[in-house]
Parts: structure tokens; sequence; C-alpha cells
């Protein structure tokens, strides 16, 4: 198999999708992990024998010994990502740092983003969003102000901009400290009547000044440069059912989690867009969920995914044929599926609902829906052949041999 | 100075980053190190020469000041125990704000050798109360000498923070500072004049007895002598007469030098009357230093829990030379 590779999640996220990165970069040589959405808030577990680690800003290769570029559309949170690497320097990753490559463009996501996001989700009360209170919808969101040159009482996607903001500091400004002084200072005025007294501009400067000399920050084409040197694998973040044009508002997550940062970073060299999902459905948080089914639920138990704080609940449900295919077009189609969880049995999957899906309002369309159920003896088989899709990764539990990579994919 | 706030995980971040960096948490001292030695001489940021005063002043932030000054043996005698106290210390002020025991503490921190062979004899930084600490004591030069005369030049460091330091919480409320001294041997038998003027740079004529200087300091801090176990002389009882005859029951030897953070805020804790002693413990044990608590118990326990705060002038003081305070 070669070419580059392109790995999204076609559910609500925690399909598997960082042992399907692990599995592929295990099997082949692979020259970078490429993030090409989200941010400190991706949660992507590998295992590999008696090591587990769940990756949140590294790419899921970096235990299989493959570096990381984080991409102009990635948020980088430099104090989660310090945290990351000392846990993976633990599990015997020497120097993890020095793994990683973050483009200069992508935004920083800061304490004062963090309150932010809390301070607002906590206001929300029971009508949440389901938000991970990470600070990375804040980050999009004060990003966007001064593309669209917003004042002061402005609506900015349903927000109210509270007072004068400037431009969003970037990972580049980490090097230079007077630029990002100013832009660290606009923030800290911008949030202050949300969060008060935020942490000191002074303390966050020397922080990633630091962080600015311990990771190589990258300009221009970084992608183009690794990917002529060999294969990349793509790692999204999130699932397409989240995405922010595609996913069901208001349960989504600000960021394009479809493949199109990844192919628009490839510029037009081919690639294999591989969907992964699970034997089942799964949802962390609100939103709508027609298979939701407390019987799975309770069958299926989760090691790592339980009530977040600000996320809520863990919830399962049957696999869903309806929205896996509405994935797989909103990702402009897939060229393979990945396929995990294969070692759950006695499961079904829904074929349609009692009406078709209308073009517009599915978030309310979806809440009242009664799926029909059959029996799925075989996932693999059939996936292959309802969604005429190969599948080229399996995987029948939680460690790297657990996993198998099948067949060559199609260019 | 003395704004902004002290954040835990800012502090592993940078330190991660850092260390990713190649720069180790003593990137001073093994700049200077690889140097001839004549060339070693304190970063000018730590320089007590010509400073007319260090200041720990109130800020909006900050109404409340208290000024916490901690002063280490970095000479020979001392083995890696200042290596150890240079990682922790960068934790106390989280510590002490984390527990309650102050509400606005300002940290400086200093080096202290020989004024007779060393080539950088005092360091002393400014009051801070965020992450600059950190860099203050990474910037500090463990030159590691000393004379081997089982004296270091304690009175000289005591001498610039009676004469040099002024605090807000003195000036406008009469309260006292907290001055931690952390060596393992004797001060020297005079404070010299040369030294005074040639490391501090004051136009003094005379010799001063130490123990006068020991008597103006306690007016205005707390100070306290704390000997940590793995250096050379925690067990000569010379040295525990000699310093406590100087500040009684303010004298405080360690088993753990890892300790000496959960040590200060303990002290610090009890003498505020915030907690007792068993309850500083018990807050030590919670904040996951239950090994430091065992030894911070030892070493606080014959002073004892209510006792701490009752001392106000150490015996002896009254030298024969004692010089007119001001």
């Amino acid at each position: 198999m070669d070419g580059h590779i392109i790995v999204v999640g076609l559910g609500f996220g925690d399909e598997g999708k960082g042992a399907v990165v692990d599995a592929l970069c295990h099997d082949g040589p692979v020259t970078s992990v490429v993030r090409f959405n989200g941010g400190a808030q991706a949660a992507h577990n590998v295992v590999v024998g008696d090591r587990h680690h769940t990756f949140s800003q590294f790419g899921s290769g970096t235990l299989a010994g493959v570096p990381t570029h984080l991409s102009r559309h990635v948020l980088v949170e430099p104090i989660a990502l310090a945290g990351e690497s000392r846990e993976l320097a633990q599990l015997g990753v020497p120097d993890p740092l020095r793994l990683l490559t973050v483009d200069a463009d992508a935004l920083l996501t800061t304490p004062i983003h963090v309150a932010a996001n809390r301070a607002r989700e906590d206001a929300r009360g029971h009508a949440r969003h389901g938000s991970c209170g990470k600070g990375i919808g804040e980050t999009t969101w004060y990003g966007l102000l001064a593309d669209r040159g917003a004042a002061p009482g402005d609506v900015v996607e349903d927000q109210v901009v509270l007072g004068a903001p400037g431009a969003p500091p970037t990972v580049g400004d980490c090097a230079h400290p007077a630029v990002l002084r100013a832009k660290l200072d606009a923030l800290a005025r911008f949030y202050e009547p949300l969060i008060g007294d935020g942490p000191s501009v002074d303390d966050l400067v020397s922080l990633y000044r630091d962080f600015a000399g311990a990771v190589r920050i990258t300009t221009g084409d970084e992608v183009g440069r690794l990917a002529d040197r060999g294969r990349l694998v793509f790692e999204g973040a999130q699932g397409v059912l989240l995405d922010q044009w595609r996913g069901f508002h208001p349960h989504t997550t600000w960021s394009t989690v479809t493949p199109d940062n990844a192919r628009d970073l490839l510029g037009h060299r081919p690639a294999t867009v591989v969907g992964v999902t699970r034997t089942y459905q799964t949802r962390h948080g609100a939103g709508p969920f027609p298979t939701e089914d407390r019987e799975v639920l309770a069958r299926f138990p989760e090691r790592h995914n339980d009530t977040g704080r600000y996320q809520g609940a863990w919830r399962a449900g049957h696999l869903d044929a309806v929205l896996l295919r509405y994935a797989i077009d909103a990702c402009g189609g897939v060229d393979a599926l990945a396929v995990t969880h294969l070692d759950a049995h006695d499961l079904q999957v829904a074929t349609r609902y009692d009406a078709p899906l209308p073009a517009t309002d599915l978030t309310a369309f979806l809440t009242h829906r009664a799926p029909t159920l059959v029996d799925l003896p075989d996932p693999v088989t059939w996936l292959e052949t309802h969604l005429d899709v190969p599948v080229l990764v399996t995987g029948a539990g939680p460690d790297r041999t657990d996993y198998a990579v099948r067949a060559p994919a199609r260019r | 100075m003395g704004h902004g706030k002290w954040d835990d995980n800012a502090y592993a971040a940078a330190k991660t980053f850092r260390a990713a960096k190649g720069i180790d948490d003593f990137g001073y001292t093994a700049a200077l190190r690889s140097r001839p030695s004549k060339e070693w001489k304190a970063d000018p940021s730590l320089d007590p020469k010509g400073v007319v005063a260090r200041e720990c002043r109130d800020s909006p932030d900050h109404a409340d000041s208290t000024p916490i000054a901690v002063l280490f043996d970095v000479t020979g005698s001392m083995g890696r125990v200042p290596q150890i106290m240079q990682r922790k210390l960068g934790k106390l002020h989280g510590l002490l704000q984390r527990k309650g025991y102050l509400a606005d503490p300002q940290l400086m921190f200093g080096g202290i050798g020989d004024a007779d062979s060393d080539r950088v004899p005092l360091q002393v930084g400014q009051f801070e109360s965020d992450n600059r600490m950190d860099e203050q004591l990474r910037t500090i030069f463990l030159e590691g000498n000393g004379g081997g005369q089982k004296s270091e030049s304690y009175e000289l460091a005591a001498y610039f923070v009676a004469r040099h330091v002024v605090t807000d919480a003195w000036q406008k409320r009469g309260r006292k500072g907290y001055l931690f001294l952390i060596g393992d041997e004797l001060n020297k038998p005079r404070l010299e004049a040369r030294h005074i003027r040639r490391i501090i740079g004051d136009d003094v004529k005379q010799d001063i007895d130490p123990a006068s200087v020991y008597r103006e300091l306690s007016r205005k801090w707390h100070v306290y002598f704390v000997l940590p176990d793995q250096s050379s002389y925690y067990h000569d009882q010379d040295i525990a007469d000699h310093w406590r005859d100087l500040l009684g029951q303010r004298f405080l030897k360690l088993d753990d030098p890892g300790a000496v953070c959960e040590l200060i805020a303990a002290t610090i804790g009890v003498e505020e009357r915030v907690v007792d002693l068993d309850q500083a413990l018990v807050d030590l044990a919670e904040v996951g230093s239950v090994a430091e608590s065992a030894a911070v118990g030892k070493a606080l326990v014959h002073v004892g829990g209510t006792t701490v705060a009752t001392t106000t002038a150490p015996p002896r003081l009254d030298g024969p030379d004692d010089v007119t305070l001001t």
C-alpha cells in the first residue's frame, strides 16, 4: 500500500481513530502524522501491551515512533501539550517534543480561552452544548472576530462581542514576545468582563517563549515538504457527525471534521480517505441519537469514557447505517472503512428510519425517529456489501495486536 | 514586581519545554562553570553590589504583601542540597497560597558563599510573586567552593537583608517578614568591613559583630536557620549550639532536604497562627508530601505548635561592638 491516508471518524467521535492511526503507522513506513482539525480536546486511545496513552495533541503514531505535524487548522494549547509530553516520556518515548512540528499560523488556546469557555458553559445551565471545557470553541470564536472586523456590541455566531477584539495569538507569535504580549494584553482585556483577572500576561509570555524554544515552528508549505518525503497519515479529531457545517446544530464542534482541510493541505496530491466506525454507535454529551439504547450501553461499558464535567454523559446505541451514509456523503465519499470493536457480538444495525432524511432541520427530525433494526452477524461483510466500500483496517480489541491492516487501498 | 499569579501547571510546562530545549534547571551555573573561575560572577540581576534596596511592595493585586526571603548556602559542604532545593523552592509560592497561609506572599531567593575565598559570595534576587521566581532560582550560581574553615558568610547575607531590604509589610503595617537561611556551617567570627565594601558597596569602616547583625535583623524579620541533612555538618554539635545561641528555637534541623519548601510553608502557617503544627502536617500530607511532612514534623517537633511565635528576641545578642541601629 502506498500514498497518503486521511483518517476521519464517521460517528460522533470515539470511533477508534487513534488505534487505527497507530495500526497504519505500525504497518508501514510513515513520514509523519498530520493533525488537520481540533485541538486539545481530542482523546485518542492507543494501547500497546502494557502501555496506554490517550493522545490529545500528539499524533497517535507516536508510540510507533512517527513524528507529528500540527497543521495551521489545529488549535494548540502548550500547557496541556507539555503535560502530554511528560506522560509520553514516562511511557518510554525519548524526548517527545522533538517529534513535534507546529505550523506558525496555528491558533493558540490560552488559559484565558479556557476560563471563558467554562464561564459561558456554566452560564448555559441545562442548555449546555456538551462542550469539553477546553477553550476550543472560544479560541475559534475569538479568531473569527478580527477576521470579520467585529466591534463591541456586535453579535457574531450568536455571541455578543463584549469589547474590542484584537488579532488572535498564534504559535508563530510565541517566538516574538513583543507581538505576543500585545495580542495577549488585548485578549485579557477583551475577556475581563467575563472572567475577571485571568492569568498574568507576563507569565504567559515567558511560558510561550519556552514553548517556542522547545518545538520546531514551521512556516510555508510544511505538509507539502513532508508529503514529498513519504507517506503521511492525516489524523482527524472528533467525528463528521459533529462537523461545524454538516453536524446537527447546536450539538457540533467548531471545527471542519470532514477531510476538506486535509485535502486542502495536500494540494492536488492523491490520498485514500479512510472512514472509521465502531460496530455500534456512541455519543459523548447532548444531541440527537436515533438508535440510542440503554441495553447497548449496559453491554459495552467504556474504560476511558465516562461522564465529563463539561461534556455530559457517555451514551451508546445500535449501529446506524442511515447516519453512516450521511457521514460518508458529508466527506464527499470515502475510499475505505476501518471498523473497530469487532469483538462485540450479537449486534443490530438500523437500516432506515420511519421517514426519509429531510434537507433541512436535521436536528429536530432525528430527535423523534423510530429506526428499523436488523441483526448484524458479520459487520465487515455487511458494511462492505451495503455501503460498497472495502474495509481496510479491522480492530477487535483495544491493543495494537487486535488490529489488522487488510488490503491495499485504492488511490 | 509583585504582580501576577503563580500556576503550578504553567511552572511544570515551562520546565518541560526548557528540558526539551536542552536548558537544564541550572543553566546559569552550567554556563559559568565551563569558563575559567576568574570570570565567575553573579548574574547582574542577583548582584548585591550597589543595590540601594530590594523592595517588597503592595500592589493593587496584592494589597497585603508578606516578604519571604530564602537564602541558601551554595558552597561545597552542602553537597547536592542546593540543587535539590532549587528544584523544590519554585513550588513554595503555590503551596503557601493553596493552603491559605498567606494572602500575598512575595518571595526572594539568594545564594550564600564564603567572602574570604569565593568569587561569588553573595547573590540576592528580587521579591516576586509569579513565574519570574523560577527564573531567579535558575540564575543563582552554584559555585560549590567555600573555604573549608567550617564557616560561611551568612552574616553578610543577614546584613544585606537588614540594611538593604524595604517592605511595605513593615513600613505600613509593622509586620515582620520571613527570612530563611539554609546552610550547614557557622557564621564568620566577624563581619569584615572590607567584605561589605567590596561585595555590597556600603562605605563601612569598622568590622561588625555578627550577633549585632542578627539582633538588628530580628526587629523586622522572623529569622530561621535550617540545617538540612546530606550536608557535611548535620550531626555537628558546634553548629547546633552556635545557631541556637543566635536564634533559639528558630534553629531547625531537617532530615530530608527535599522537604525544605514544605518546612518553610509549615513554619509560616504556624507562625501566622493560621494552623497549629498538627494541622500543618495534615495539610502537607494532603498536598501529596507524606514523606516530606514526616521530615517537617521531626524538624518542628521540639519547637512545638504554638511556642514558635513567642520567641521575640534571640538571646545573647549584645556584642561588644554593637552598632547603632537606624
